[in-house]
């Protein structure tokens, strides 16, 4: 009959049934060890050493023992430093490789905040709303570094420094003051031949941390005027002046100061050296105090020292223009900007350990790391408030 | 392609299979196998077609929703204003109309967007005169060898990436421009109000000209190209008329042909501009890339819309209300607002007739 | 024979003209003509030029092996990065876009063919960084696929369905209606006739769309800026959370940086590019030749 065309004898109903429900366990059993192999291996990729000390030691500093390919982007100021970095740390540990790429602060800080990078690199440190809007992202300081204020003016010898302050640069950047021998700069160097020159003001136009160093010196020592109207950024709208001229990255403000006569830039330290071999001046900035200096490692440790207590636990802390007689007034922490959640565990722990690294005095922050690029060591206060940041950085 | 239906070859049933009309269902069991096979098929590539509409779609929305609230913020006014001011990223955030933004951010794409029109407008300008002569001498003058190589030399320009392009402009031609040919224009023009915009400091060969000009370089593929296959089409006997009427072969080729592909020409040129219009990266290299001011005159530094999008968006997540992406959103929208009523402005007025080994309409 | 011009007399025109104006003006016309073609072809020779003038000299076979890195190294990574891409995209957005262009070319009808056809004209017409911007918002960032091969792969494709999709159904249509009627009287199905005859025959056209698709991943930047990301590592396979390296990056970035080594890396990721497009143009040509050989349908 149709309506038994389906229908099993008893037997082989019971027999069938038995064996669906044996399948049916074994295989249930099957997923759940495959399951906890699956967890269990990811946990065991991690070192035991994952609840670490918040102090640099050799346990932590090790990397996992995957291949890994970390990424890190950001300011053209720390890219020199973080180049000596990738190179000596893949020395040690071929299978982490670090690509570095110098891209400007903002970029540095974007793709952290999003997440499509795993070290963003900065000079400035984060905003309140990047915070609000991103909790969990660290702004992590490596080291201590400044930023010149680069001239190429005919007929001054790269041996003369010019003095200039806050007040004479807002009004060049304002396009007030318009050539060399102006009353203004004539009247901080007396005894300079300053030729009747054209200014030609030079600026980033990528969203850069060096921009908001030179920027917060301006706004900080004209109050009511720059620091109204345009106020400090990454990415703040220069006065649109008819001498004013754009460059890309702290490279392209060398070349382009290099190329255009009676040029005025400002360039962080590590590029030190090539504006000495492109024959550019450094200024001679006046701090709060009304004292001229350079930028040498004294004044940019005495300028540093007046902050240490007053950085908080997050270190986003402004360190231009402090009260300090011997100090050189532009200068800042270098910060690593780290996500609020890395893409998982082991590249975590690598970041972590490679952070560690960069932080240990006798690791990235030896001397022979730090003086190429001529920037200042985090004093030991500071290097345990990153450290201690950096053990919270989650995968 | 229909299926002959209504025969029973052989009908045995094997069972019900699924979606064949009752016609079919009469088939033998291969001739059942093929016709589900074709209905799989056709399903199959009938998604594939489906693909594109659905990523524009899916393209239009994604920009919409993400420019709206910007929208709503920077108003009409945007597209009339001069400005690139982020803000206050390191003050407080503030709402307007219900969008968080910085504090005394104020965007205006009226530079942009002048920058984009004019560089490709000239671009077009110096191209089409270029491509039209060099179309007619392959077509009508130069023996098969010469024209041969003259169109592989257009199918190279046209492939090779604009990065390369921006090289070659930053690099070669910009500094020779502004080292010989601009101090030389800018000197000579009379000073009349009218021509103030060609006076002035010739800069070191990043600005608008220099942009037109390499712009020009690379769309005169796509314009010449076409132009070569539409003079081929001209009909031999109204060529041969005209030859009967005593007219030298140049007057034959003014009068006769280009009036006869006149109306592809200007086909050629609007597809030329949509080209150029939607150029990113040569123009990111060799413009200058101002932002927020427009160019002082002729050789000064400007910004177009693609160039700025390409420059700005790594950098502005950093403003963490979110704003300065939106408002890149809102540029992307106007751009291809601009280049869709370019684009269907080409259509109208030619079809393409592709005849090349590597079609040139393609730019990089 | 002699030139239709030769046979009327010279001297005087119809109107009375003299003569000398009219060869004045056709010598002068078709000089500025040769000017124009002149001028056409000088910019490619001038950037070949300059490309090879500044790769050539301090070229050394190293860096198609060497990876970059932090302070130089090669292009070994970018190379593999742009032949991984190209091949990703052929075999994906051919297989959409033959297929699409199947579709539209055997089996769509009126309105709805004009439809998706209208649909993917303005795809194509879409500027490569309103697509870049797309694909990061949406893949990258949204998607968390951070930059990755797959992000890279979809919006490179997207970019070039349309023009495969165009030129398969413009060959389709030029196969003869008799192979298909052949194919169906000898009982077989639809999709047979389309992959063992009607493909066969199109295969040029086909092509040429695919080749267009290898030009386009070659020099495209824009888009790949935002989804691929890079990476000093030669690429693995993975489809997400892996950026990958490519040739256009090293020209785009490199040229600018202070240092000489990454600006000479640019010059030769140029050289490099310049290259693999004059092979394109090449094998396209080889195709075109071919198929006219062999074939009674020409294109």
């Amino acid at each position: 009959m149709r309506n038994n065309y389906f229908v099993r004898p008893n037997r082989s109903n019971k027999a069938s049934a038995r064996a669906v429900l044996v399948g049916a366990t074994a295989g249930a059993l099957a997923m759940a060890t495959a399951a906890t192999g699956l967890l269990g291996g990811v946990a065991a990729a991690a070192p035991k050493g994952s609840q670490a000390t918040s102090a640099p030691t050799k346990a932590n500093e090790t990397p996992p023992k995957a291949r890994l390919d970390l990424s890190e982007t950001g300011s053209t100021l720390l890219y020199p430093l973080f180049q000596l970095w990738a190179a000596a740390y893949h020395k040690h540990y071929p299978n982490i490789t670090i690509t570095p790429q110098g891209t400007g602060s903002g970029t540095g800080i974007s793709d952290a905040s999003s997440g499509t990078v795993n070290i963003g690199a900065s000079d400035a440190y984060l905003s309140p709303t990047v915070m609000a809007q991103y909790p969990g992202i660290e702004n992590i300081a490596l080291a201590i570094s400044a930023q010149m204020v680069n001239y190429n003016v005919k007929g001054v010898p790269a041996s003369v420094h010019l003095k200039l302050d806050g007040g004479v640069l807002a009004g060049i950047y304002e396009g007030h003051i318009t050539n060399w021998d102006a009353p203004q700069i004539k009247a901080l160097n007396p005894h300079v031949n300053l030729p009747n020159e054209k200014i030609v003001a030079l600026h980033r136009s990528d969203s850069s941390g060096d921009t908001f160093l030179f920027s917060s010196y301006l706004s900080d020592t004209n109050p009511n005027g720059w620091g109204k109207s345009i106020g400090y950024g990454t990415s703040i709208s220069f006065p649109a002046i008819p001498n004013a001229l754009a460059e890309e990255g702290n490279g392209g403000m060398v070349t382009g100061c290099a190329a255009t006569p009676g040029c005025i830039a400002y360039i962080g330290i590590s590029y030190l050296a090539k504006t000495e071999a492109a024959h550019l001046g450094e200024a001679l900035l006046q701090n709060r105090d009304g004292f001229f200096h350079l930028p040498t490692p004294a004044t940019i440790t005495a300028e540093a020292a007046a902050a240490y207590e007053q950085t908080p636990p997050d270190e986003a802390l402004s360190l231009v223009d402090d009260a300090a007689k011997a100090g050189y007034p532009i200068i800042n922490y270098e910060y690593a900007i780290i996500p609020p959640k890395e893409p998982n565990l082991v590249q975590a722990e690598a970041v972590k350990a490679f952070l560690y690294w960069a932080v240990d005095p006798t690791g990235g922050s030896s001397p022979s790391f730090l003086d190429a690029v001529n920037f200042q060591p985090l004093p030991t206060s500071i290097a345990r408030l990153s450290a201690a940041q950096i053990a919270k950085i989650k995968g | 392609m229909t299926l002959v239906t209504g025969q029973h070859i052989g009908a045995k049933a094997h069972g019900p299979l699924p979606r064949l009309s009752s016609a079919a269902r009469r088939l033998s069991s291969a001739a059942q196998r093929a016709v589900l096979e074709g209905t799989w098929f056709r399903y199959l590539t009938g998604t594939a077609a489906l693909l594109p509409a659905l990523a524009l779609v899916g393209i239009v929305v994604l920009l919409a929703t993400k420019a709206w609230p910007a929208m709503v913020v920077n108003g009409i006014g945007f597209l009339g204003r001069s400005a690139w001011q982020p803000g206050s990223t390191y003050g407080a955030a503030v709402r307007t109309d219900g969008v968080l933004h910085p504090t005394g951010s104020d965007y205006g794409a009226l530079p942009l967007i002048v920058g984009t029109l004019a560089s490709s407008g000239l671009a077009v300008l110096f191209a089409v005169p270029l491509s039209v002569g060099a179309a007619l001498a392959v077509v009508e003058k130069l023996p098969r060898r010469a024209s041969q190589l003259v169109g592989m030399f257009l199918e190279l320009l046209a492939g090779i990436p604009s990065v390369v392009f921006g090289l070659w402009g930053t690099l070669s031609f910009g500094p020779v421009l502004a080292r010989d040919v601009y101090p030389v224009i800018a000197r000579h023009v009379p000073d009349v109000p009218v021509l103030r915009f060609l006076r002035g400091d010739p800069g070191y060969g990043e600005g608008l000209l220099t942009a037109g000009l390499v712009l020009a370089v690379m769309i005169v593929p796509i314009v010449a190209a076409t132009t070569r296959d539409l003079l081929r089409q001209v009909p031999d006997l109204q060529k041969q008329g005209a030859v009967a009427l005593g007219m030298n072969d140049w007057e034959v080729a003014r009068k006769v042909s280009t009036r006869w592909v006149r109306a592809g020409i200007i086909g050629a040129s609007v597809l030329g501009l949509a080209r150029a219009l939607g150029e990113t990266m040569a123009v990111a290299m060799v413009s200058g890339s101002l932002l927020g001011t427009m160019p002082l005159n002729l050789y000064g530094k400007m910004g177009t819309v693609a160039s700025t999008i390409v420059q700005q968006l790594d950098g502005a997540f950093s403003d963490g209300t979110g704003f300065e992406v939106r408002t890149l959103a809102e540029l992307a929208l106007v751009l291809a607002v601009i280049t869709l009523l370019t684009n269907v402005g080409a259509r109208l007025l030619v079809r393409k007739v592709a005849t090349t080994a590597l079609p040139v309409g393609r730019g990089i | 024979m002699k030139e239709p011009s030769e046979l009327v007399e010279q001297p005087l025109d119809l109107y009375g003209r003299p003569s000398w104006g009219r060869r004045l003006a056709s010598v002068a016309g078709w000089g500025a003509c040769g000017l124009a073609t002149m001028l056409v072809a000088a910019p490619l020779v001038w950037v070949v030029y300059g490309v090879v003038a500044r790769a050539v000299p301090h070229w050394h076979w190293s860096v198609l092996t060497t990876t970059t890195s932090a302070v130089g190294g090669g292009l070994a990574n970018e190379v593999v990065g742009t032949l991984l891409i190209t091949a990703g995209v052929v075999v994906l957005a051919g297989t959409v876009g033959v297929c699409s262009g199947i579709y539209l070319s055997e089996y769509s009808k009126g309105r709805v063919g004009t439809l998706l056809r209208s649909c993917s004209e303005v795809l194509a017409g879409i500027p490569s960084i309103v697509l870049g911007y797309v694909g990061y918002i949406a893949l990258v960032i949204g998607m968390h696929w951070q930059f990755s091969l797959l992000a890279a792969l979809i919006t490179l494709s997207v970019l070039t369905v349309p023009y495969i999709a165009k030129t398969t159904e413009s060959a389709l249509r030029q196969v003869p209606t008799a192979y298909r009627e052949g194919a169906e009287a000898l009982g077989m199905s639809q999709m047979r006739t389309m992959t063992r005859i009607t493909l066969k025959t199109a295969v040029p056209g086909v092509t040429t769309g695919l080749l267009v698709a290898v030009a386009i991943s070659l020099g495209e930047t824009a888009p790949l800026l935002y989804t691929a990301g890079f990476s000093d590592n030669v690429p693995s396979l993975a489809l997400t959370h892996s950026p990958v390296a490519y040739l256009t990056y090293a020209v785009w970035t490199f040229y600018n940086q202070p240092s000489a080594t990454f600006q000479q890396l640019s010059y030769d990721a140029a050289l490099v590019l310049v290259v693999l497009v004059l092979v394109l143009i090449l094998a396209s040509r080889a195709v075109v030749a071919r198929s006219q050989r062999y074939s009674d349908v020409s294109l």
